[in-house]
């Protein structure tokens, strides 16, 4: 398993959304992507978009002003 | 169970109006739900083939503040609303007859066809419909 990390810090909504779902096209099945986002509405609306469509939660931590999302690509 | 396909009517030239256009249409087209959008009326004039932000963002308490802090472009956000999901793009053919223009005369890469209206309406009995 590779993870990948996108430093969407600074983009507003819904750019940090739309940088992941174009990075996991990127990505193999059981590999992982690591956001970092800046944007508050991101820590609801990334887990949101995940359960939707059927990929993999990780864990969510907040940083220094910024939260790093962690999400498997799973189909 | 799928969702029911979104249809959006896009007839304000306002910046915010075509800002969550762009994000309403993008996010739904990404997250497998079909979206058509209709841009009719003035919206049409914020399509126009090679203008800056500046000439092309106006109105609106927010647009200064959104041009300023760099949030998405509108026609960025469709374009990969395009690219990543679902999403139709439909130029009003009353609106182009209007400015005679063609589709050639709006931004590339966004629309993909001129319509009418009636089809429109009727595709949009199967979703659900949202007027900005």
């Amino acid at each position: 398993m590779s993870t990948t990390t996108i430093d969407a810090r600074g983009s507003y909504c819904p750019g940090p959304l739309l940088e992941l779902i174009a990075g996991l096209k990127l990505i193999s099945i059981g590999d992982e992507i690591e956001i970092w986002s800046s944007d508050q509405g991101s820590v609801k609306d990334i887990p949101e978009w995940i359960a939707k469509v059927g990929h993999q939660m990780g864990e969510t931590t907040e940083q220094d002003g910024y939260w790093s999302i962690r999400i498997i690509k799973s189909k | 169970m799928a969702a029911a396909p979104l249809f959006i009517v896009l007839a304000s030239p306002e910046h915010e109006k075509v800002q969550l256009a762009g994000m309403m249409a993008s996010v739904a087209a990404v997250s497998e739900r079909p979206t058509q959008l209709f841009v009719s009326m003035a919206a049409i004039l914020v399509f126009a083939k090679g203008l800056n932000a500046e000439a092309r963002y106006r109105g609106g308490a927010f647009s200064a503040e959104m041009l300023k802090k760099g949030a998405p472009d509108a026609l960025e956000l469709l374009r990969q609303g395009k690219m990543l999901g679902d999403l139709t793009i439909i130029a009003c053919s009353m609106a182009l007859d209007i400015q005679e223009w063609t589709l050639a005369d709006l931004e590339d890469g966004l629309f993909d066809e001129a319509g009418g209206l009636t089809k429109f309406m009727s595709d949009a009995e199967a979703g659900e419909l949202i007027v900005l």
